[in-house]
């Protein structure tokens, strides 16, 4: 026994001594992020994850790059022209651009890249309805592309910042095949992948012979984390230097802020939470009992006591920055009394009862709905919420029209643009508009949509915005920021409003 | 025991076709992946999604789907995961490893503590430690494992800093989840031991170990533990399946890289050929560990062999 006694104690005391450096510090030059989710391929036309973005924009050029203050800027074109007609794109490519493999980049990879999107390859992926515009594409000398479009699109060049329009490497595709690309992409960004374990990890690299001003990191490593209180337990415990959205749910927010190591970045981002309403059955099939239910909600109230300032009000279901957004429409009052007097013109008694759809998964949205519910209870409304999976509640409920009177909806619009919004929202048998159908509306949304001059078209959109508010379609809540927790570490660190994360100028201490 | 192993290796088929073809039926019913897939893309049309269904595969009737899944099977080609095309093979390749040493590490941490303390509990029977031992396993039974999960974390990770929260690196990143699981089983377990020892102690050969002046220690833990062991083994057995299911919860708190966490994501993901794969997994790993307690029996017990 003594014997067994010694030996243990000797191999508690090395536990002991190995676990103080198991917290190790985190190395200079290297840091990591913790992701939510494996997109599962990194080739940019399989897939339509926020997710894939947060890497792969650092892996992966556009013609044109989109900033964090959302403006537009040459990235492997240098310059473009549009036509009158919109029909036609002309950009100059940038010279002296290589892949990370060493192939140059060049016309021909702009044409490739585009014809695979359009293409077979493309077929088997969700990008390429994004682009079904683009007809052609010419190339009219090494350093000069021309995309001819079918109809013009107002939000094309927004659609060529990001996702499938992607350029990649034709000579590697061709030799490796695109089974391999999809683990091993390779792009002309500023890091090139090193590594992927399927669900587990990413590693970057910086690239040295990147096109513009040299990452200041070296290694950047991307972990995939699901659960947001595991995320939030590793940047805590000084392994993660970075959570990004939506993995810092509200609710965790005073743990965060209590810490003198971490702190919170956020920034405006595209998404928006409404309460849309069934308008074909049922009370709220009825507008004046749609617009009392609005009334009935202080959702500044919400605002203040739920989301800890990090949300603004809306007055229609699009961000501040949306092209179309009208800041002079004001959203319907609130207004108890005024609710009161609609529902007593409807005709509905005090103890009707609807039922809220929401995201189960959604704490934060769940506290939100549970203050509407007791709003409406002040003008007599039993509300019941009723929390779905989230796949289920996306997938099956809403577009076969299954929903509640009301039903939780949040959006992202990663276009910035109000029509990407809007169409799908309110169109005749579109997928998020199971109930709605409506001639007027739908001839306005289809108005747009060939406008090239940009004033004409943003007036149309903020007609749109207006006739919905009048028909209170949904409940507008809030724009939620873009929730990034970092350890205070980084630097140089500007929140993204699209998870689009460009670490080129960020530095870890 | 050829005979034997024949019928074990025939219900070990039957199972596995009965648990896959519940399994491919019911992953099925949660909804079309081609929506999953194209969430939040522009303008979806019905075209569309036809055509990335038929890139899937899906198009094809259910039946047709299930007999090339079972094919495949035969040359241990699980498909490919619909969310970036990897093998189904090469996930499970990575993630069965670790669930085993998962599995392995909670059964061992429950074993080291539940034997001693079942034997002290059973040698001591009605005094302090009996008491004391008992309310710790009735405790141990009564708290969910997430639970404890989150307050390892917090205690050791982010107060003390010692431990990594998630993630499987090196030997301290098995410690918080492999306790996790073994303190539940160990309350169990620690009752069992106490049960089989007090039957065991009061049997004659016992007194006559004693009787020739062996020491206590001895006689315990080689005369009588060895006898307890047969309903121990089997319970082991049992719940090395519980175990299997139980670490799915665990492997999420502490994203562990395992067939639980694999699974997970692929019903959130509507991956059906990698949650296929997971289960046809799981359901062998069952039906083996079972099989081995079966053949451990013999090699426990004597008169079992013979028989």
């Amino acid at each position: 026994m003594t014997r067994w006694n010694r030996a243990l104690r000797g191999a508690l005391l090395t536990s002991a001594l190995a676990l103080v450096s198991a917290a190790q510090a985190q190395t200079a030059n290297t840091l990591t992020i913790s992701s939510p989710q494996d997109p599962g391929s990194w080739d940019p036309i399989d897939t339509f994850l926020v997710n894939w973005s947060a890497v792969a924009n650092n892996v992966f050029d556009g013609l044109v790059a989109r900033t964090p203050d959302l403006k537009i800027i040459p990235a492997l074109a240098t310059e473009w022209t549009i036509s009158d007609d919109g029909l036609t794109y002309r950009f100059t490519l940038r010279e002296g651009v290589t892949f990370h493999n060493g192939e140059p980049f060049n016309a021909d990879a702009v044409k490739f890249s585009f014809e695979r999107l359009l293409g077979e390859e493309g077929d088997k992926g969700p990008q390429k309805s994004n682009y079904n515009v683009i007809q052609s594409v010419n190339v009219i000398d090494p350093k000069t592309v021309e995309l001819k479009l079918s109809r013009p699109d107002p939000v094309l060049l927004t659609k060529l910042t990001g996702y499938g329009a992607m350029i990649v490497p034709p000579a590697y595709i061709a030799e490796k095949g695109d089974d391999y690309f999809n683990t091993h992409p390779v792009g002309t960004g500023p890091f090139s992948m090193t590594s992927y374990t399927a669900r587990d990890a990413v590693q970057l690299k910086a690239y040295e012979g990147f096109w513009g001003d040299k990452p200041k990191l070296e290694n950047v490593t991307f972990r995939f984390i699901t659960e947001p209180s595991t995320a939030l337990a590793e940047l805590q415990s000084g392994r993660v230097d970075m959570v990004i959205p939506p993995s810092v749910p509200i609710g965790s927010l005073p743990t965060i802020e209590a810490d003198p190591k971490l702190g919170i970045v956020s920034t405006a981002g595209a998404t928006v939470y409404s309460l849309r309403f069934n308008t074909r059955d049922g009370i709220t099939a009825d507008p004046k009992v749609r617009k009392a239910l609005v009334m009935a909600v202080d959702r500044a109230t919400i605002n203040e006591a739920i989301l800890a300032g990090q949300a603004k009000p809306i007055a229609s279901f699009q961000s501040e920055q949306t092209f179309g957004n009208d800041p002079s429409l004001e959203a319907i009052p609130f207004d108890t009394a005024g609710a009161q007097k609609l529902l007593d013109e409807a005709g509905v008694k005090p103890g009707a009862t609807l039922q809220i759809d929401v995201r189960g998964n959604d704490s934060t949205f769940n506290e939100v709905a549970q203050a509407v519910a007791s709003y409406l209870s002040t003008i007599g409304i039993t509300a019941t919420i009723k929390p779905y999976e989230t796949n289920v509640l996306l997938n099956d409920i809403i577009p076969a029209g299954r929903t509640g009177a009301m039903w939780q909806q949040t959006w992202g619009a990663w276009t910035f643009d109000y029509d990407n919004t809007a169409y799908l929202m309110y169109h005749k048998g579109e997928r998020w508009n199971p109930y709605g159908n409506d001639p007027k509306l739908d001839a306005l949304l289809e108005s747009q949509r060939g406008m090239t001059n940009r004033e004409e078209r943003e007036k149309v959109l903020h007609e749109i915005a207006r006739y919905v508010a009048d028909q209170a379609l949904e409940m507008p809540l809030y724009n939620l920021n873009q929730i990034y927790a970092i350890n205070k570490r980084v630097k140089n660190f500007i929140a993204p409003p699209d998870s689009r994360l460009r670490l080129t100028d960020v530095t870890v201490e | 025991m050829a005979g034997f192993l024949i019928k074990r290796f025939l219900q070990a088929i039957f199972v596995v076709l009965c648990v896959t073809l519940l399994v491919a039926y019911a992953i099925r019913l949660t909804g079309d992946p081609a929506l999953m897939l194209s969430q939040g893309a522009g303008s979806v049309t019905e075209a569309d999604l036809a055509r990335i269904r038929t890139g899937l595969g899906l198009d094809r009737p259910f039946y047709v789907q299930y007999l090339d899944f079972l094919l495949g099977l035969f040359t241990l080609d699980f498909g490919r995961s619909f969310l970036g095309g990897t093998p189904v093979r090469e996930l499970i390749g990575r993630a069965l490893p670790a669930t085993l040493a998962l599995a392995f590490a909670s059964l061992l941490v429950s074993i080291v503590i539940s034997i001693p303390l079942g034997i002290a509990s059973a040698t001591k029977r009605g005094r302090w430690p009996d008491q004391i031992i008992r309310v710790l396993s009735l405790i141990g039974l009564s708290f969910p494992n997430f639970w404890l999960a989150i307050m390892l974390v917090l205690v050791f990770s982010i107060t003390l800093q010692w431990l990594p929260p998630s993630g499987m690196e090196g030997w301290q990143s098995f410690l918080m989840p492999a306790l996790t699981m073994g303190i539940i089983l160990t309350a169990t377990n620690v009752r069992l031991v106490r049960t089989a020892m007090l039957e065991t102690l009061q049997q004659q050969y016992v007194t006559v170990a004693r009787a020739k002046g062996l020491s206590e220690t001895i006689v315990l833990y080689k005369h009588a533990l060895r006898n307890c062991a047969i309903p121990l083994i089997t319970y082991l057995g049992i719940q090395f399946g519980g175990l299997l299911g139980g670490i799915v919860v665990v492997e999420r708190v502490f994203n562990w890289p395992g067939l639980g966490t694999l699974a997970f994501q692929a019903v959130a993901d509507r991956d059906y050929p990698v949650l296929q794969g997971v289960i046809v997994v799981l359901s062998l790993l069952i039906v083996v560990v079972n099989l081995i307690v079966d053949i451990a029996y013999g090699l426990v017990d004597p008169r079992i062999r013979t028989e």
